[in-house]
C-alpha cells in the first residue's frame, strides 16, 4: 500500500516535501488502523514524526490530515483509505515536524472559553446535584477529546485563529453554558459577544463532518446564539 | 452588546433578509399583477405612500445588511489592519454615496 506523507524538519529542511513510502502486502492485516500502519512505516525510517498515545480514539493526540479530511489516525481502518494515503499535518497549525503541529493556540483559545464550573455558592457536603434532564443537557457537549480535527478544519478559524475561539473551544463553552450547576451564564454569554470569538462562525459545518467524536460543534454554536437572543429579548 | 457586532449584527442581518426578501416578492407580484403602462403610472405607484416608505425602508435595511455581510467577509480575509480599514471604509463610503443617492430619486419623485 502506497502513503505520501508530508515530511518537514526546521533543522534540516529549508522547505517542507511530500516523501513515498510503501507498506508491503504482506504486513497489511485485516481491520488494521491508519496508526498501525504509520508505527510499521516508522519502522522504514524512525525520523517520521508524528504523535500517538492511547491508540483507541480516546486521547486525541494523532490527528492528521487524512486523503484531505482530519481525522484520529487510530480510529480510521485502512481498508476505507484510497491509495496513495496523502498525510499532511493539520492544516492552518505551524509544524512543528512533519505531522506534528503546533497546538498552544487551539489551547489558548480552549482557556478563553473558561471550560470550568464557575459557582460560588457554599460547597455541598457531597456534590452539587443534578437532575436526570439536566444532566442530559450536557450529552454531546462534554465527550470532546480535544484532538484540534474540528477547529483545523474551519476556514473562519484559519483565517482568525488568534481572535475566534474555533469549534473546539465554543463546543467547550455551550458545555458550561447548558450546565444547570453553572452560575456564569451571563458572564460566558457575554464574552462570547462580539465580532470574532462566536461570531466568525458561518456555519460551514466542517467542524461536525470530521469531528471523530461524532460531536456537532456547528449545533453547539447555534445553541449559543439561541441562548443568546433568548435571553436579550 | 455593542453598536453593531456580535449577536446584533447577526440578528440585524437576519431581520433585514426577511424583510428584503418580502418586499422584492411582494414588488415582483404587483409589477407582474398590474404593470406600471407609462411615467406618470410609474410616479404614482413609486410617491404612494405605502410604496415609498416601504420602499425608504428597503433601501436603508439592504444596506444594513449589505454593510453587515461585506464587513464580515473583509474581516474574515483582510488581515493588514491598513488594508482592512482602507477597505471598510471605502465600502463604508460607497453604501453612503448610494444610499443617498436612492432616498434623492425617492424625495425628488414624491416632491414631483
Amino acid at each position: 500500500m502506497e502513503f505520501s506523507i508530508y515530511r518537514f524538519n526546521p533543522d534540516t529542511d529549508s522547505a517542507p516535501y511530500m516523501q513515498s513510502f510503501t507498506l508491503p502486502d504482506d504486513q497489511v492485516e485485516p481491520g488494521m488502523m491508519l496508526l498501525d500502519a504509520l508505527l510499521l512505516l516508522k519502522e522504514q525510517d524512525d525520523s517520521l514524526g508524528f504523535r500517538r498515545s492511547c491508540q483507541h480514539g480516546v486521547c486525541g493526540s494523532d490527528g492528521m490530515n487524512v486523503n484531505g479530511t482530519n481525522g484520529l489516525a487510530c480510529i480510521m481502518p485502512l481498508a476505507n483509505l484510497k491509495a496513495p494515503v496523502v498525510l499532511r499535518p493539520f492544516p492552518g497549525m505551524p509544524v512543528i515536524r512533519d505531522l506534528i503541529v503546533d497546538m498552544d493556540n487551539f489551547y489558548r483559545q480552549y482557556r478563553e472559553a473558561e471550560p470550568w464550573l464557575i459557582n460560588d455558592s457554599p460547597e455541598p457536603e457531597v456534590e452539587r446535584l443534578q437532575s436526570p434532564e439536566d444532566r442530559d443537557r450536557l450529552d454531546g457537549l462534554y465527550e470532546c477529546i480535544l484532538c484540534g480535527c474540528c477547529s483545523a478544519s474551519c476556514p473562519s478559524y484559519w483565517w482568525n485563529p488568534d481572535r475566534f475561539l474555533g469549534p473546539a473551544a465554543l463546543l467547550q463553552a455551550a458545555r458550561f453554558i447548558e450546565d444547570s450547576r453553572d452560575q456564569a451564564t451571563e458572564h460566558r454569554l457575554e464574552r462570547l459577544d462580539d465580532a470574532y470569538r462566536l461570531y466568525r462562525c458561518h456555519g460551514i459545518m466542517n467542524c461536525t463532518q470530521v469531528c471523530p467524536k461524532g460531536l456537532n460543534p456547528s449545533k453547539a454554536i447555534g445553541d449559543i446564539r439561541r441562548t443568546m437572543i433568548k435571553r436579550s429579548v | 452588546m455593542s453598536l453593531l457586532s456580535g449577536q446584533r449584527a447577526w440578528l440585524l442581518q437576519r431581520v433585514t433578509a426577511i424583510y428584503a426578501g418580502l418586499y422584492v416578492f411582494l414588488a415582483i407580484a404587483v409589477l407582474l399583477a398590474r404593470p406600471p403602462a407609462d411615467h406618470g403610472a410609474w410616479v404614482a405607484l413609486v410617491t404612494h405612500p405605502v410604496v415609498w416608505l416601504a420602499t425608504v425602508a428597503f433601501i436603508l435595511l439592504m444596506l444594513l445588511h449589505a454593510w453587515i455581510g461585506l464587513r464580515d467577509v473583509i474581516i474574515d480575509y483582510v488581515r493588514p489592519v491598513s488594508v482592512r480599514l482602507t477597505a471598510l471604509v471605502a465600502v463604508a463610503v460607497a453604501f453612503l454615496l448610494l444610499g443617498f443617492w436612492a432616498l434623492w430619486i425617492l424625495i425628488e419623485a414624491a416632491l414631483t
